[in-house]
């Protein structure tokens, strides 16, 4: 037989508003590793759901081995060897990891020791070192998304798609990811990966099919390529690099410091231990970490959301103390925050609402009693132009625009409100190559003017190319803070995983 | 132009639905051996008999108008207010015991004005205690505005057995008010009062407020995303007592109406679903202020014409409450079925371009 193990011929599917998938062709052989490309939007996770059944196209087929397939469900694709691990990991974190593999592929009395033996087996197998009854939400993320896989095999899985699987991953224990994909296409089957981070791509993937605005662009084999004619094929053009370092304005002193800042959850635990450290005027700070170090309360202490259960936050002289989060805006603090469609914008306001957000209680906007809706509306036009928003006007629902507009949207508006101190929490995740680029200019930008930035980043080539200075968090604590110069990617990727930073850190993994 | 052809279409939507939901009860009708046409011949001919029944559709939708938008407001906020009905009585309380206070003591045009400033700062108070709590303990406000609603009640009843009863102490019930107290009438020969045009300004002013002021605007944006609200600035416990306070003014005005409009005095158990008839409403009418003018006005006619054609043809009133509940089903579900279509339409022309 011939037939490749997968092909797609011709598939389309249309949302309301868009068309995600143009006549989209591709084939996927038995044994082969394919990198899907794509910025956002362009319509690649749309296909993939299609594939695994949670989508259904408008028109085109699907072939297995050479056989038409209809596909409703996950339940079709999962019986046809194809798996699906999503960016959200569907694992249910009370019950143990076995209980988790076998959910829903077991019938009558369970076999519960067969099953682990099992397990065991297949974790042996792929060299995957895990517990079948540790319970799943006492794993780090790194083994859940090991669990997942675990899932996908034990369902005797043959083609694997992975949504981002990389993003949170420490690099090493990316390595590992990859190192799991060639040993699994090695014994025949396939994997496809979805991305949009090049470095992999290039690492792991045979063939690199690129798509663009719903349309498959390229479909070359990696000995073919490079990273460079790769990203012009996914944006369409080529990307100006980031201006040079531009030349360091004389920094006038301290605007931002933090004094063994302890902060608690709401069960009490301690979710920040002793931070300290300063931002100069003008200086950008990296804080990089594997998501949900301490990260987010971080931020949610800086901008007051989160009180301080010790220690203190003094910004231009000024502590801080229990201020909350509207004096804090008028102090100067801007925030971009990770999550920008719950904590960034009401989605179901006017882009010209959002504009004033974070500046409500602003007399500016008021005429008499009411809202001055002409000011405001001027207002977001300006920034709507500045920012090259794509979007039909200030009146258009933010939820109809893409999630780089959006992104957009909340830069401009923090630019504005953070006159001292612009706390950035992920800025660029999920986005697409140009508005990337277009954020990190913007917050280049900011540094000439003073202001000091906060960079949380759990990707650490955005850290290094923007920061100043990089601090590394882990569970909490900063690992150390460090130069640019003075950092190599494995040795923060080792910091990053919480081993303490000495000279004999490669004894740490030998063990 | 585009809001246009979507208004038009919403216009239509809701006739359709309207059409549905009296065609659905029309079956019930054909069950207990009714002609529904005549049935309906009737309840169109009831409506429009004469000018007093008429007239009543506008004074029945009166305190539905303010029940409904006192469950809208908060609903903005995200908010369920289930307490109107509470609010209603402790708006309809003070406006009696005002309006028996002042009665003899001053001028008619110059009390009212004063009864009505009191009624709705009375009910403001009350419906704040719900946001209040909601703010101060985070309790949830779907139960303690319902049990207020209880409180309320034993308090009118309270009232009514001691303080506010008539002079003759026989009825639960206060002694008229003097007609000076009385909102005027606006057609002669009806019982149409000038509460009716209160509360059409009042579902105004409360578009304003929510649409054109930055309190407004705040609370929209809590009852949209409270976690983007709260990294704003906007102190949500805030917003929780400012919309419960405004949602406790609105029903109270809808008691002051009442008495002062319609019964001239306070009776035991009156009106008993004026708070749940206002979910109703609110909900129908999308939570919109305006679109509540509209919603309330058509419930009002259902009310009157049902109960004419009760008396009339020997059909249960009760068929009335199907009616209604029928339409509104029908008017929520064509929602579904415009945003459906719409998404259809789209597709389509996409489709056609992209060929």
């Amino acid at each position: 037989m011939d037939a490749p193990f997968l092909e797609i011929r011709n598939v389309t599917k249309l949302f309301a508003k868009v068309v995600a998938n143009r006549h989209v062709s591709f084939s996927i052989g038995s044994g082969e590793v394919v990198a899907l490309l794509g910025e956002n939007g362009a319509g690649k996770s749309t296909i993939m759901k299609i594939l695994y059944g949670l989508y259904r196209a408008d028109s085109g087929e699907i072939l297995i081995n050479g056989r038409k397939q209809k596909i409703d469900s996950p339940k079709d694709a999962m019986a046809l060897g194809i798996s699906m691990i999503q960016q959200h990991f569907s694992l249910v974190g009370v019950h143990s990891v076995a209980e988790n593999i076998i959910l829903g592929n077991v019938k009558g009395i369970i076999d519960r020791r067969g099953c682990e033996r099992r397990i065991q087996d297949l974790a042996h197998t792929y060299g995957f070192d895990i517990n079948p009854s540790a319970l799943v939400r006492d794993l780090p993320v790194g083994a859940q998304q090991k669990v997942e896989i675990l899932k996908a095999l034990f369902q005797n899985a043959k083609l694997l798609i992975m949504d981002e699987p990389t993003a949170v991953l420490t690099p090493q224990e990316a390595a590992s990811l990859m190192d799991f994909v060639r040993r699994y296409a090695a014994a025949g089957n396939s994997a496809i990966f979805i991305t949009h981070k090049l470095r992999e791509v290039m690492e792991v993937a045979d063939r690199i099919i690129v798509m663009r605005d719903g349309d498959v662009v390229g479909d070359v084999p990696r000995a073919g390529t490079d990273e460079k004619r790769l990203s012009t094929m996914m944006i369409g053009r080529e990307l100006p690099p980031l201006p040079e370092e531009p030349a360091v304005p004389p920094r006038a002193g301290e605007m931002l410091r933090l004094e063994r800042v302890v902060v608690r959850d709401r069960h009490g635990v301690v979710r920040l231990k002793n931070l300290s450290f300063s931002i100069l005027e003008g200086e950008i700070l990296g804080i990089a970490g594997v998501s949900g170090n301490g990260q987010q309360e971080l931020c949610e202490a800086l901008c007051g959301s989160l009180s301080l259960a010790s220690g203190r936050i003094v910004l231009n002289g000024q502590d801080l103390g229990n201020l909350g989060v509207r004096e804090r805006i008028q102090l100067g603090i801007g925030y971009v925050p990770a999550d920008r469609q719950k904590d960034g914008v009401v989605m179901e306001m006017t882009v010209a609402e959002n504009m004033m957000l974070k500046s409500s209680f602003d007399p500016r906007w008021r005429k008499g009693i009411f809202l001055d809706r002409v000011r405001i509306a001027a207002y977001a036009k300006e920034k709507i132009s500045a920012y090259s928003i794509r979007t039909p006007g200030p009146e258009a629902v933010v939820k109809g625009l893409s999630g780089g507009n959006q992104q957009k949207l909340i830069v401009a508006r923090e630019m504005d409100n953070g006159s001292r101190l612009i706390i950035f929490d992920q800025p660029t995740r999920g986005l697409d190559l140009g508005a990337i680029d277009y954020v990190h200019k913007a917050i280049l930008a900011q540094r000439l003017m003073g202001k000091c930035v906060l960079l949380v980043s759990t990707d650490l080539s955005e850290i290094f190319a923007l920061c100043d200075r990089i601090a590394v968090i882990y569970q909490g604590v900063i690992q150390g803070i460090f130069l640019k110069a003075e950092l190599t990617t494995e040795r923060i990727g080792l910091l990053m995983a919480g081993y303490p930073d000495t000279p004999h850190v490669n004894d740490a993994f030998s063990e | 132009m585009k809001v246009n052809a979507r208004f038009r279409d919403m216009l239509l939507w809701i006739l359709i639905a309207v059409t549905l939901g009296l065609a659905a009860s029309a079956s019930l009708l054909l069950f207990l051996g009714k002609n529904p046409i005549a049935a309906y011949g009737l309840l169109a001919a009831s409506v429009i008999r004469d000018r007093y029944t008429f007239a009543d559709i506008f004074v029945k939708a009166t305190p539905l108008m303010l029940t409904g938008l006192a469950f809208a407001f908060t609903y903005k906020a995200n908010l369920y207010n289930i307490g109107a009905q509470g609010q209603f009585y402790i708006g309809a309380i003070v406006a009696t015991a005002m309006s028996l206070f002042l009665g003899a003591r001053l001028p008619g045009p110059l009390s009212l004005p004063i009864v009505f400033v009191a009624t709705i700062a009375a009910g403001g108070l009350w419906g704040s205690f719900v946001g209040f709590a909601k703010a101060r303990f985070k309790s949830n406000e779907f139960l303690i505005s319902m049990m207020s609603t209880y409180v309320a009640l034993a308090a009118m009843n309270y009232l009514l057995r001691t303080a506010l009863i008539e002079t003759k102490h026989e009825y639960p019930q206060t002694n008229p008010f003097t007609p000076g107290l009385w909102l005027p009438i606006l057609v002669n020969g009806t019982r149409l009062h000038a509460g009716f045009i209160l509360a059409v300004l009042i579902a105004l002013l409360v578009w304003l407020l929510l649409f054109r002021t930055p309190l407004g605007y705040r609370i929209r944006a809590v009852g949209y995303n409270a976690d983007a609200a709260r990294l704003a600035g906007i102190d949500s416990g805030r917003i929780s007592i400012a919309t419960f306070f405004i949602a406790g003014t609105l029903a109270a005005a809808a008691g002051f109406t009442e008495t002062n409009g319609v019964q001239h005095m306070l009776v035991q158990g009156f009106n008993p679903n004026i708070g749940a008839e206002g979910i109703g409403i609110a909900i129908l009418a999308n939570a919109n202020p305006v679109g509540i003018i509209f919603a309330s006005i058509l419930i009002g006619a259902l009310k009157v014409g049902g109960a004419i054609m009760g008396q009339r043809s020997g059909i249960p009133a009760s068929i009335i409450d199907i009616m209604e509940g029928f339409v509104m089903v029908f008017v929520i579900l064509s929602s579904f079925v415009r945003s459906g279509l719409e998404t259809r339409r789209a597709k389509r022309i996409l489709r056609s371009r992209t060929k």
